[in-house]
């Protein structure tokens, strides 16, 4: 014991620096952000073509938006037609078959999928740098020549319908589908699948004139990011899609965004369910509109970062859920705040209390300085990271044609989310945390929990297939 | 023999005339050293963006968990947020947020990690963040509590409250292996969860969460010599402690193939899992079994891909890897190459075996083509630079490399024995593992149930 003393008493002394620090380390300087230089040209279809490199593995990574293609598109005679349309169009082409294109990725160690959600439809692809001109040509045929055969028609019906099925077991699927269409009613937000017959109806004739009509290079977007030389790059891309003609734009619709005038409860009953999985929010603003930047933080400090008010609550002091969740969603036409958490039954009304109680603290007591400043460093580091990564990168410039965003966004992130004051986040959270006409969303065992819950405002209860069952 | 890549790729390209591009060989600066103390040190300059990854990986996973407390690992990487000496309760996630950053941790079969990424400029306070819990995690009774509770909200809402309750996992897991430290349910029992006590706390951390059983890597735009400096700084003066006594994870050979039905409450389709054991890592043989397993089961070109879900139809999807939660390099003990499909109502899942089967006859038959083995290589590689990619992604492989292999060098040629598996090989590996015997399979299908009840 007395050596082991004396062993430490030396340490002590030849290097004090060892002890224990008792307080954080400051920050050394900054290091310099060179942010990669990014070039927008056009091609004479109207292609808007854009280009940054980013050289941190051999890699390119490209995002192909169709801004005309969403899933309001045709959706009166043809439900759904936009997210089929989507799946099957990289399962064979007038010269290629389904198995083809996928050989043909892994050839060239890629990826090529398309999806579709109310502001547009993107193909998102990748491969090696190396065989950057076949991918775009790949990509160019998918866009342009998608022959959607009889077969891979019928088997993405039949799979759509059967994965639908699946999901309306899973109340991830049931409490986000049922807060899409409480918060945006018959808005095309509010739409998230089709029905069993609208999908099973569709012809390959259908997808075939839908894809002519709404893939249009004249409105889209090719974001190319990666291990690229912007002018060879955009030479391969010119070739590829050079010969893509243009079409005339669908008009644009604007329909009235809804306005929730009081609070209901929408609760999609689910036996034997031993959690509740709760939504709360409301409608809020546009991508583009002013306020986006006061929302975005309003929301870190809320329940959108790990240290959030809603995390510190009902997780890390009442352990009432595992991750508990804010999170706001802007899109072109409007938007969506929402609250959440998955808990177990016995909690959901104290927990509807605590995301209340966090939402009315918000709108009515300035955050703290501390908050404040803490949400800022937050949302710009983490900026820095997600463009260090070509998904990132590339995701975030395609956002900037796609919501039609300042062409300056990146540069000014920070000094916009700089600028805001605790005032700012106060005026944003008031008007867009609206707990007075909020629309709550619960999935759970109704016979365990109604007690609960009744108290929160009147109840329309459903099946997980989406009908009323019945009204409190 | 790296060259065997390179030519398949000038094959390739040559049929679109394209300019040949010679794929970049890897060359990631790796600094590996120990400090006194025994604590493995890795540091990876990368200057492409102003971000650090500060990473410490534990030799410690699920498979080593105390008998009678299935879930306490990753219970107790729960308990490494709820504050050390300096740093309060959850004040990790203040100080990494309001710095710029994001953080988390994970507990896999052979490791637990914890790591977070910032602006450079703030390494040290990762470094600092890191050591005060490594040297001196606080653990109270309340905070035990609350994590407990937390942690059976987590298996609530991935496992038991959810359809299938990621029986590919913890059901085949447990019905695959027989020693009790791989086949145990490592996400946990609710009960077992509960019924760990603050002295469990304590002396898996004294056991395990010492410096001479981790890792610590940084990966970004930083300067080797500084973080060295501060590596001393603040790691130099933890002390060691008596290399824990691990257990045993051998498992006996499979000898019959194993078969098991289950229903599931939540479900309204079957599903089907399947788990294949596959040689050690260290085995001529496993080179060519990762690439099998890609060629059979990794994306929509996948042999078993095309016959299930587009071919035949009966399935609606197909998943699933060699490691059911990482890659090729981050664990050391048995495993089984897992697959799960969706199977659609009025097919059974003896017709889906039947298929996989007939995939595998084929390939024992008649062996894969050149191009099939030649692209399966290229995808592998593509699929590498994809993990390389980010700094947390180089941390990971970096961490693993130096916890089981005490080389992280090896970053720079992981490809090498991948580039050189030969058709033969890939036939070979096929006869001797892919063989029924050697298997287990879980058919899932949903309970018969009454119409659900509505409300009233």
């Amino acid at each position: 014991m007395k050596k082991l003393l004396s062993l430490l008493a030396l340490t002590l002394l030849v290097t004090p620096a060892l002890a224990q620090q008792k307080t954080p380390p400051p920050a050394g300087a900054a290091r310099p952000l060179n942010l990669p230089k990014i070039t927008e040209k056009k091609l004479a279809n109207g292609l808007t073509v854009v280009l940054a490199p980013l050289p941190n593995v051999p890699k390119v990574t490209a995002v192909l938006t169709f801004r005309s293609a969403t899933t309001a598109s045709d959706r009166e005679a043809h439900p759904g037609i936009a997210q089929i349309a989507a799946s099957v169009a990289n399962e064979g082409t007038d010269t290629r078959t389904s198995k083809q294109i996928k050989e043909e990725l892994r050839s060239i160690g890629g990826g090529l999928s398309l999806f579709s959600d109310a502001d547009s439809t993107q193909m998102n692809a990748a491969s090696l740098s190396e065989f950057s001109s076949r991918l775009f040509e790949l990509m160019s045929d998918v866009a342009q020549h998608p022959s959607f055969p009889e077969t891979e028609v019928k088997l993405a019906q039949e799979n759509t319908i059967q994965q639908i099925r699946a999901g309306r077991a899973d109340p991830g699927f049931l409490v986000n589908e049922r807060f899409q269409k409480a918060v945006f009613g018959n808005h095309p937000y509010g739409f998230v699948v089709a029905d069993e017959k609208s999908i099973s109806s569709l012809t390959r004739a259908d997808l075939r004139s839908f894809v002519t009509k709404y893939y249009l290079p004249n409105a889209a977007h090719l974001v190319v990011v990666g291990d690229i030389d912007p002018d060879k790059t955009f030479a391969e891309i010119e070739k590829a899609f050079g010969s893509w003609k243009s079409g005339t734009m669908p008009p644009e619709e604007n329909p009235a965004v809804p306005q929730r005038d009081k609070r209901q409860i929408y609760f999609v009953n689910r036996p034997g369910s031993i959690q509740s999985a709760i939504y709360i929010g409301n409608v809020s603003i546009p991508r583009k509109d002013k306020d986006y930047f006061a929302i975005r933080t309003a929301n870190t400090i809320y329940g959108g970062s790990f240290y959030s008010r809603l995390t510190r609550n009902i997780r890390e002091t009442k352990g009432y859920t595992y991750s508990p969740f804010s999170s706001s969603n802007t899109q072109a036409k409007t938007g969506s705040f929402q609250a959440g958490a998955f808990v177990r039954n016995e909690v959901t009304g104290p927990t509807l209390l605590e995301i209340f109680y966090e939402l009315d603290r918000m709108r009515v007591l300035p955050v703290t300085d501390e908050e404040l400043n803490a949400a800022k460093e937050y949302s710009t580091g983490n900026f820095s990271v997600e463009l260090a990564s070509q998904q990132g990168l590339a995701g975030r410039i395609a956002t900037i044609y796609t919501y039609d965003l300042d062409k300056n966004f990146i540069n000014d992130f920070r000094p916009k989310i700089e600028a805001l004051t605790t005032a700012d986040i106060q005026k944003a959270a008031a008007k867009y945390f609206d707990t007075y006409r909020a629309a709550i969303v619960i999935v759970g065992d109704w016979d365990k929990v109604k007690d609960q819950v009744t108290p929160f405002g009147e109840v329309t209860i459903y099946d997980s297939e989406g009908n009323v069952v019945t009204k409190s | 023999m790296a060259t065997t890549i390179m030519v398949s790729s000038i094959l390739a390209t040559s049929k679109t005339s394209a300019a040949v591009v010679q794929p970049k060989p890897l060359n990631i600066p790796v600094v590996y050293y120990k400090l006194p103390n025994g604590l493995k040190v890795v540091i990876s300059e990368d200057h492409i963006a102003p971000v650090v990854t500060v990473a410490v990986y534990y030799n410690v996973g699920m498979r080593l968990e105390p008998k009678g407390r299935t879930g306490f690992a990753h219970l107790f990487e729960h308990m490494m947020f709820q504050g050390s000496a300096n740093v309060k309760k959850f004040e990790h996630a203040k100080f990494v947020e309001a710095n710029g950053g994001s953080l988390n941790g994970h507990t896999d079969f052979d490791y637990t990690n914890y790591y977070q990424t910032m602006p450079s400029n703030r390494v040290e306070l990762g470094l600092w963040l890191e050591s005060d819990r490594m040297r001196s995690l606080d653990i109270s009774e309340e905070n035990l509590k609350n994590q407990q509770a937390v942690v059976s909200e987590e298996v609530r809402v991935n496992v038991l409250n959810q359809p299938y309750q990621l029986f590919e996992w913890i059901s085949l897991w447990g019905n695959a292996f027989t020693n009790w430290n791989n086949s145990h349910n490592g996400y946990g029992e609710l009960s077992e969860i509960n019924a760990a006590t603050i002295e469990d706390v304590r002396s898996f951390f004294k056991t395990y969460y010492a410096p001479n059983n981790a890792v610590l890597t940084v990966v970004g735009d930083v300067d080797v010599n500084e973080v060295k400096k501060m590596v001393e700084k603040h790691f130099g003066a933890i002390p060691s402690q008596p290399s824990p006594v691990r257990a045993d994870l051998t498992e006996p050979p499979q000898t019959k193939e194993k078969r098991v039905a289950q229903t599931d409450k939540l479900a309204n389709l079957p599903a089907l899992a399947t788990g294949y054991h596959v040689p050690p890592q260290n085995s001529p043989d496993f080179p060519a079994m990762a690439l099998l397993v890609r060629i059979l089961q990794v994306g929509e070109s996948s042999r078993w891909y095309q016959r299930l879900v587009k071919e035949k139809a009966i399935t609606l999807d197909l998943s699933g890897g060699l490691n059911y939660f990482g890659n090729e390099f981050d664990y050391t003990g048995p495993m089984i190459m897992t697959t799960r499909t969706t199977y659609k109502p009025g097919h059974t899942a003896d017709e889906v075996i039947r298929e996989m089967d007939a995939v595998i006859a084929d390939i024992v038959a008649k062996g894969v083509t050149d191009k099939e083995l030649s692209d399966a290589k290229i995808s592998y590689r593509s699929n590498l630079y994809d993990q390389l990619e980010g700094s947390m992604g180089k941390t990971h492989l970096l961490s693993a490399l130096a916890l089981f292999r005490d080389d992280p060098q090896q970053i720079n040629s992981l490809l090498t024995p991948f580039e050189n598996v030969t058709a033969a090989q890939i036939k070979n590996a096929a006869a001797k593992y892919l063989v029924a015997t050697n298997r287990t399979v879980i058919d899932r299908v949903p309970e018969a149930k009454a119409q659900p009840k509505s409300g009233q």
